[in-house]
């Protein structure tokens, strides 16, 4: 841990370095990272809103809540699976603490959801009148518990890959499936009881649950949801840090 | 504590033929033994046991395969050794010149790789700041730190990875083979480092394959055949032991 806080600087070139990187040379630069959520918040609206002509109201502004957190994790997801796999060459050359890479994973994609946000939330207010609320300041808190949530899986899931390759095919399969398991693009109480306990049998639903409260429905989480959210971030970091740490120590012979 | 101590390390590898990844080929080889996966442990290092002290500059010499870079891993904390152990002296900076400019990423530019790869090494914004300066005039690469590192010879790549390394001021540097690229005014001037470095009183641990530069340089060097340690002693006698091995 203590040698961690000495490579801060690292975690922050490592971020800097795919940011510019991402970028670099492009007309367009960074608002590139923009028009995927907008494209899905697009393409939903019409479909959903316009065409099957359901969803909750303000529904742009519903799939704004969920799609932008969604992508957030589900890239931090896939792109851990390299974050030890593809630094293969440094980790063999060099004794550094090795959680860096997944940290500076997730921290890269916090960067541009952290972007989008800036950018989209002036827009709804703008645009689809939503009025801020109280609520939002416990956006801060629903954030930094889900950011913690994603950062244990990114770290099983960059160890794992090390040792089976097949991580990566599942990891994007799995986010596939889990993308329609999780009430990001229709409300939860839209859905049949029977077919709900299937989705609360899903923890990032949690996650998507607790952003609506504060953003779309604004009001505050039940102390219930609280509770829940905060239990699953640690019992996915502790776990997630445990793991890793146990396998360190064969990564510079297997990645 | 002003030693860096070996105490019988021994590495054990494991090397899969036949490696079964897939699950077809775990069917088949479940069927015909000669597509199963067989594994072999192999010992890089059998209980490796000596010490350096501080300001010496020490020699690993050995045949391809001997053990000698598996060995500089195991003291530079990359490999983690199957038995024994490494103690380095407290608080030592340790320095690794395992591969030039390791980590350098093509698309930056000098300029940041420099930033980069001091942060590699564990070193903060500022400290890597107050080494900017020196890095760029050792390497000569001052009209070039804002060019990208793909656009670089290979000889300025390896200029602006060995003025990193040198500047990263380490107590403890341990260099496998790289004086081997560049050419002779760059090996030249790395020699000349290095003589410095061991005039500061600090400590090289040197792989080569050159008998010239283990004598010139080292003030102690040992021998590795097949993971075993052969001899510790004076670099001239220890050249000699390694030549006798290559009569075999």
């Amino acid at each position: 841990m203590r040698s961690l806080f000495r490579y801060r600087e690292l975690i922050r070139n490592l971020v800097l370095k795919d940011l510019k990187l991402k970028y670099r040379d492009s007309v367009l630069g960074f608002l590139w990272s923009l028009a995927n959520p907008l494209l899905l918040i697009l393409v939903y609206s019409f479909v959903f809103g316009h065409i099957l002509r359901g969803g909750p109201p303000n529904f742009a502004y519903f799939l704004m809540v969920g799609i932008l957190p969604w992508n957030f994790f589900a890239q931090s997801l896939m792109m851990s699976t390299g974050s030890i796999l593809d630094n293969g060459n440094l980790i063999r050359k060099v004794a550094l603490p090795m959680e860096v890479f997944p940290i500076a994973t997730v921290l890269f994609n916090l960067a541009q959801y952290v972007f989008a946000l800036i950018v989209f939330f002036p827009m709804a207010v703008l645009f689809f009148k939503v009025s801020p609320a109280l609520s939002w300041i416990a956006f801060l808190p629903v954030l930094a518990l889900h950011v913690l949530f994603t950062l244990g899986l990114c770290l099983i899931v960059s160890t794992a890959t090390v040792f089976y390759r097949d991580v990566r095919h599942f990891t994007e399969i799995f986010l596939a499936l889990l993308f329609w398991l999780t009430p990001i693009i229709y409300d939860i109480k839209a859905v049949s009881p029977s077919l709900r306990t299937v989705l609360y049998m899903n923890p990032f639903s949690y996650f998507i649950l607790a952003y609506q409260d504060v953003l779309y429905h604004s009001i505050f989480s039940s102390l219930d949801r609280l509770i829940t959210v905060t239990s699953l971030a640690l019992l996915s970091l502790v776990s997630g840090y445990t793991l890793f740490v146990v396998c360190k120590a064969r990564f510079s012979e297997e990645a | 504590m002003a030693e860096t101590q070996i105490v019988n390390v021994s590495k054990a590898f494991t090397i899969r033929h036949n490696k079964a990844g897939s699950l077809k080929s775990k069917v088949i080889g479940f069927f015909y033994k000669r597509y199963r996966e067989q594994k072999e442990t192999l010992w890089a290092l059998k209980d490796v046991s000596f010490n350096i002290s501080s300001g010496e500059a020490f020699g690993l010499v050995g045949r391809n395969g001997s053990g000698k870079s598996t060995l500089l891993k195991v003291i530079a904390g990359i490999y983690p050794p199957t038995r024994g152990k490494v103690r380095l002296p407290d608080g030592a900076r340790m320095g690794t010149m395992i591969e030039l400019g390791v980590g350098f990423h093509p698309e930056l530019t000098g300029k940041e790789n420099i930033f980069l790869g001091a942060s590699i090494h564990g070193m903060s914004r500022k400290e890597t700041e107050a080494i900017y300066k020196d890095v760029v005039d050792f390497s000569e690469l001052d009209d070039f730190m804002d060019t990208a590192v793909k656009n670089y010879s290979s000889g300025m790549h390896a200029r602006l990875g060995f003025a990193l390394a040198v500047n990263l001021n380490p107590d403890l540097l341990l260099v496998d083979e790289v004086l081997a690229v560049g050419d002779e005014p760059f090996q030249r001037k790395c020699k000349k480092e290095i003589d410095s470095f061991r005039a500061q009183g600090k400590t090289i641990i040197f792989v080569s394959h050159s008998a010239e530069d283990v004598k010139n340089i080292c003030d102690r060097a040992c021998v590795l055949d097949h993971g075993r340690l052969m001899f510790v002693g004076k670099p001239a006698e220890a050249i000699g032991q390694y030549h006798q091995l290559l009569a075999y």
